[in-house]
């Protein structure tokens, strides 16, 4: 007796059902990975790293909105072009420390689609330790009276 | 310059950066060129070396990355590979011991010639060896891969000396008995790069 042939639709659906649940499986499996590791491992962070995350501190960015941010605190001295931005973004986002919002247009820009980014609960917490770990080194400084007194 | 151009130029200039790359951070990177056009001025040198700059300091440094991560899936499925060739050498040496051991009952029905008897002992050894080879593989360590080396070395040494003792040795016992160990001598030997790239 031949078997009945499958319906492709069926086959398709599986299929999609199984590339999804092997995607969850692999997501629970990196984000296990990286809650095995303390915030303190992901320092020292790169100086442009620190200028992202600080500006995704406040809450999720586009791009843009991050690239001006950072020129706005660093008062013109630190300039992420887009390469730059992007590239420590994808890093940011394969070591779980930032996710990705969302797609939409920015109200007050009224353009394009674009990407927001916004921390995870690991990304702050690395943030939060890097932040103690400059704070650490300023204190250091200032006790050596390297800085807080005025050039002679 | 007009924006249309700058924008081609900037496109053109993208193609520095890892094919992956650009495809998923493409769009959001002529975005942003887009509102740096708007904000500076696209036609002094000033805004151009800093465009090239950014290319120049961030694309070397994501090829780099892609090549190592190509690299990581290289090796993963170099592994993969490793085990199914493994696995098969187990089978065929299996095979080939239950065929020398075949061959072994049927020359015993007849007087059985010294040299013939020695040429059939040597197949069983080389069969055996061949499977000790095939376990060895399975473990994916410097030593495992330096004994699956030694015993492929040794069945082949087997299965030539057979051949010598025994010239009637049927086509299927020379393939799997010199072809399978000159194959795996190959890919034992061929050199096995490790990853460099840590986790983020």
């Amino acid at each position: 007796m031949t078997p009945a042939p499958l319906d492709p639709g069926l086959v398709w659906r599986v299929d999609s059902y199984y590339i999804e649940y092997r995607y969850i499986e692999e997501r629970a499996i990196v984000r296990k990975r990286q809650a095995g590791r303390p915030p303190e491992a992901y320092l020292p962070l790169p100086p442009a790293t620190f200028h992202i995350v600080l500006a995704l501190a406040d809450g999720e960015l586009h791009g843009y909105a991050i690239m001006k941010d950072v020129a706005a605190r660093s008062e013109g001295t630190v300039r992420l072009g887009p390469g730059t931005l992007y590239g420590t973004l994808k890093r940011l986002l394969e070591a779980g420390l930032v996710e990705e919002s969302g797609e939409r247009a920015d109200p007050e820009r009224g353009d394009e689609r674009r990407r927001y980014y916004q921390l995870t609960p690991l990304g702050l917490s690395v943030a939060r330790a890097e932040a103690r770990r400059l704070d650490a080194m300023v204190r250091a400084a200032r006790r050596k009276k390297l800085i807080g007194i005025r050039p002679v | 310059m007009s924006p249309a151009l700058a924008e081609r130029i900037y496109r053109f200039l993208l193609r520095a950066y890892p094919p992956a790359f650009r495809s998923e951070y493409g769009r959001e990177m002529v975005l942003l060129f887009r509102d740096q056009c708007r904000e500076g001025d696209a036609r002094t040198l000033g805004f151009w070396a800093a465009v090239i700059s950014d290319v120049v300091r961030s694309a070397p440094a994501l090829r780099v990355e892609a090549w190592g991560s190509r690299a990581t899936e290289n090796n993963r499925t170099m592994g993969v590979l490793m085990k199914l060739t493994a696995m098969v050498t187990v089978l065929l040496g299996v095979l080939s011991v239950l065929n020398t051991g075949v061959e072994l009952g049927a020359a015993a029905t007849q007087t059985i010639l010294g040299a013939h008897a020695v040429s059939l002992a040597l197949g069983v050894f080389a069969g055996v060896l061949l499977l000790a080879a095939g376990v060895a593989m399975l473990s994916p360590t410097p030593r495992g891969r330096q004994a699956a080396r030694l015993a492929v070395l040794a069945s082949l040494v087997m299965i030539v000396a057979a051949r010598l003792l025994f010239p009637w040795m049927s086509i299927l016992s020379q393939l799997v008995g010199i072809g399978l160990p000159v194959v795996l001598l190959i890919v034992l030997y061929w050199p096995h790069k490790t990853s460099t790239l840590g986790a983020a």
